[in-house]
């Protein structure tokens, strides 16, 4: 699978001429002493989506905790254009003793809206996903890729400026992993946000990402189209996307 | 109860069916484990240097707890006690009184609650997450009774260590009431053991000894089979966790006051 | 955790009991703020009233069953200790005051306490740390939820709501024990029993009673609360913060049981 071209993306376009939605310059993270990010730069632009790519561990879940403001960089600075954040957990992340309406109408409360217009923007948002039947279903009655699905209705509920994912598709069998990449492109189309999404799925970071950035041992070592991966003569990229033995990542570790 | 949405009122008689049930399951498997315990003690079949590092655990783990609430309940119940009988001029008596309480009642009560809280609960949690990480079946898979190989050095540990933590408890709790008999009551350390010494008896420790042990095979059986018959993810390991606190605690009360019913008592 | 303990108490034990203060410091600075975040929102009135009941009911349903158990039994045993002794000076007709005394002031509030940690605490600190395992605590403050408001304020006002009736549902059972036990032990009949208790037992110990009930109600939620908020990690976590809520609840418990009794007790009537 991996070893096939990619095709240049038919993903919906997007300008650099605004201010960037999202902009990290010099991010870095300890834990207990360790540097986990050791100065992290990028900017991701309205209507773009940026895919962050690395073997596991590299920090991909605390770099989109920091930018959610989960946790406090030690260094650096984050700089968003918007209040409004969509993220989609790993975990999906439901509160299981809530149904799927009353998960989505947490992710509203601040609007204040009347009773009427809160259930007519979740019942728009579970249709988009598909899960119009589900909205008084416990999280725990649904399947992975529903729970995952209702993840998504409630990140975007608000109609946020920013999206990130959490390894959307990670732990997913292969045509739910295309469901869900197709319903990331949809809603790159329909919110025009600006989106991260962290995986290490091949799929998932070629057909939904703009650009994608890869990290190794807390700094990026590649940056670039998808569809240029292969043909980069990066050796970092280039052993991430033919995932082979050889080459300079894990050197030393295996 | 997994939907907390409108309260439900549940038919008394449904919901004591319900616990019979659940009582009657646990106390199976409990016994079940229990025995097979046995069988593999009476067989020889044990690793004593396992039971030394589980009993290692068991004391380390206890030791502090059990020290200070047997510390706190000896101030508490010395407290009331010597000002009342210091009034009727009974200085006399408070030391023996004290003592005998201590030792029959609060004293093993407090260290089998306290160990429940601390052991039983960290058994049933770390033998629940290992069902959950699929470490149970490979043990099974290489043919592993996870009953020798987990449950039986807990068993001899706790026997070991119980009695232990309890006296240490228990002379902590006289320590203590001794202190506050002087600075509450004027009653001077000499008097309080002089009637300590007068009143409680041999049978008083035995009582006092087999109520520890019995503690020790309750928390061990009953948490270890909760531990080992939770299924599911961390929400599970929790609830198996907090079960093993409740059923080990409630059946250390009840039997408690079944041995206190059978004991030889006597009245200072 | 424990073995790493043992190698400790081998090097030194100063260095066990060190570390063990130092845990407790730090679990109090986050009880600390978890009591100072609740009393902000209770001040303003910010309470969830209908999560609040919802979780009222749940404590109560909860520990219902074993909190009979353990008030019937705990007072069996009690009372057959005090009537032995009582019966030894002939001093039957004082049963029931001592018995009721006893229960009322000390071992009632205590014994209703250590179940409601077991029960309720443990519970409160599975879900919460589950909760904070799967990252819905994240995804409460992702949507600027406070998890304190959202979750902590309801428990703490529904087991406010529901502690005075556990513990003195805990009472009478207790003293229903006692007068069992007088009248086959010490053939005490129950007017003479309750006779003896109404001329012992004053307003004030029943004030000390449910001070000790709402007091021991608020350490077992804000330290079940603040392990389960503070613990991450994966399944054998949620386990491990059970067993610290269960083991500093009761802890805490004993010690503030002891400084409330000598704060209130004004010796011998
Ligand atoms: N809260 C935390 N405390 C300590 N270490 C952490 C914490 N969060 C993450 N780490 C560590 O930081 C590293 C990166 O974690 P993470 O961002 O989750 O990786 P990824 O999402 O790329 O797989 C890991 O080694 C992890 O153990
Ligand atoms: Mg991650």
């Amino acid at each position: 699978m991996t070893s096939q071209p990619i095709p240049p993306s038919s993903l919906p376009s997007f300008s650099k001429a605004s201010e960037p939605m999202i902009k990290v310059e010099g991010l870095r993270k300890s834990f207990n002493g360790r540097e986990v990010l050791k100065g992290i730069s990028f900017e991701v632009f309205p209507g773009e989506m940026l895919a962050i790519i690395g073997p596991s561990g590299c920090g991909k879940s605390t770099l989109l905790k920091l930018i959610t403001g989960l946790l406090e960089p030690d260094a650096g600075k984050i700089t968003l254009n918007s209040e409004q954040i969509g993220l989609v957990f790993q975990g999906s992340a439901l509160l299981n003793s809530l149904t799927v309406r009353e998960n989505l109408a947490l992710a509203l409360r601040e609007r204040k809206l009347p009773k009427r217009e809160q259930d007519k923007a979740i019942m728009e948002d579970l249709t988009l996903v598909g899960l119009a039947d589900y909205i008084d279903s416990f999280p725990t009655q649904l399947s992975g890729g529903q729970q995952k699905r209702t993840s998504f209705a409630r990140a975007i509920v608000n109609d946020p400026q920013i999206i990130l994912y959490d390894e959307p598709t990670t732990g997913l069998d292969p045509v739910m992993s295309t469901v869900i990449e197709d319903y990331m492109i949809e809603l790159e189309k329909q919110l025009h946000a600006a989106g991260i999404v962290v995986t290490h799925q091949f799929s998932t970071w070629t057909r939904t990402a703009h650009r994608a950035i890869l990290l190794n041992q807390g700094v990026v070592v590649w940056e670039g189209k998808p569809h240029e991966a292969l043909n980069s003569t990066n050796p970092y990229i280039i052993q991430f996307a033919k995932a082979t033995r050889e080459g300079p990542m894990l050197a030393g570790k295996v | 109860m997994d939907r907390p949405n409108g309260i439900t009122v549940a038919n008394p008689l449904t919901l004591l069916d319900k616990y019979l049930g659940i009582v009657l399951q646990l106390v199976g498997q409990a016994t079940i484990m229990f025995l097979q315990t046995m069988r593999y003690i009476f067989r020889g079949e044990l690793s004593l240097s396992e039971a030394f590092r589980q009993a290692n655990m068991i004391g380390l783990g206890s030791l502090y707890v059990v020290g200070v609430t047997g510390l706190f309940t000896g101030f508490a119940m010395s407290l009331q006690i010597s000002k009342e009988l210091a009034a009727f001029g009974a200085d006399t008596a408070v030391g023996g009184v004290v003592a005998l309480a201590l030792i029959r009642e609060i004293g093993p009560i407090t260290a089998g609650v306290m160990v429940a809280g601390r052991v039983g609960s960290a058994m049933a949690a770390e033998l629940s997450s290992m069902v959950v990480s699929e470490q149970i079946d490979a043990l099974k898979i290489m043919r592993v009774d996870p009953v020798q190989f987990l449950v039986v050095p807990r068993f001899l540990a706790a026997l070991v260590m119980m009695p232990a933590l309890s006296i240490y408890s228990m002379f902590l709790g006289l320590g203590g009431a001794i202190f506050i008999a002087q600075a509450k009551a004027n009653i001077p350390p000499e008097t309080f053991l002089d009637s300590v010494k007068q009143t409680v008896v041999g049978t008083d420790f035995i009582t006092h000894i087999i109520k520890s042990l019995v503690f020790a095979t309750i928390i061990i059986f009953f948490s270890c089979s909760i531990g080992l018959s939770a299924r599911g993810g961390a929400e599970d390991v929790g609830h198996a966790t907090t079960r093993a606190v409740v059923w080990t605690m409630t059946i250390i009360f009840i039997v408690n006051y079944i041995i206190t019913a059978l004991s030889p008592l006597h009245a200072s | 955790m424990q073995a790493s303990d043992a190698k400790k108490l081998a090097a030194s034990p100063y260095l066990l009991v060190e570390d063990w203060v130092s845990i407790g410091v730090r679990l109090a600075g986050q009880v600390g703020i978890v009591i100072a975040k609740t009393f902000y929102y209770l001040l303003r009135l910010q309470i969830d009233w209908q999560e609040s009941i919802r979780q009222a009911y749940f404590i109560g349903v909860k520990s219902f069953l074993i909190v009979s158990l353990t008030a019937l039994f705990t007072g069996l045993a009690m009372s057959l200790q005090i009537a032995i002794q009582l019966v030894q000076f002939g001093g039957e007709s004082a049963i029931g005051g001592v018995v009721s005394l006893a229960l009322i002031r000390q071992i009632g509030p205590i014994t209703a306490a250590i179940i409601v940690a077991g029960r309720v605490g443990s519970s409160i600190a599975a879900e919460l740390t589950t909760m904070n395992v799967s990252e819905q605590i994240d995804a409460l403050k992702v949507m600027r939820i406070d998890p304190i408001k959202f979750l902590v304020v309801p428990r703490f006002v529904g087991a406010m709501m529901m502690m005075p009736v556990l513990s003195i549902y805990a009472m009478f059972i207790g003293i229903f024990a006692g007068m069992v036990i007088a009248l086959v032990y010490a053939d005490v009949s129950f007017g003479v029993f309750l006779d003896s208790a109404k001329a012992m037992v004053i307003d004030q110990d029943f004030f000390v009673h449910f001070l000790k009930a709402f007091i021991n109600a608020a350490i077992v939620i804000f330290y079940s609360c603040a392990i389960g908020l503070n613990t991450r990690g994966g399944a054998a976590d949620v386990g491990n913060a059970v067993t610290r809520s269960v083991v500093w609840s009761m802890t805490v418990m004993f010690i503030v049981n002891y400084i409330v009794t000598d704060l209130t007790y004004e010796g011998p009537r």
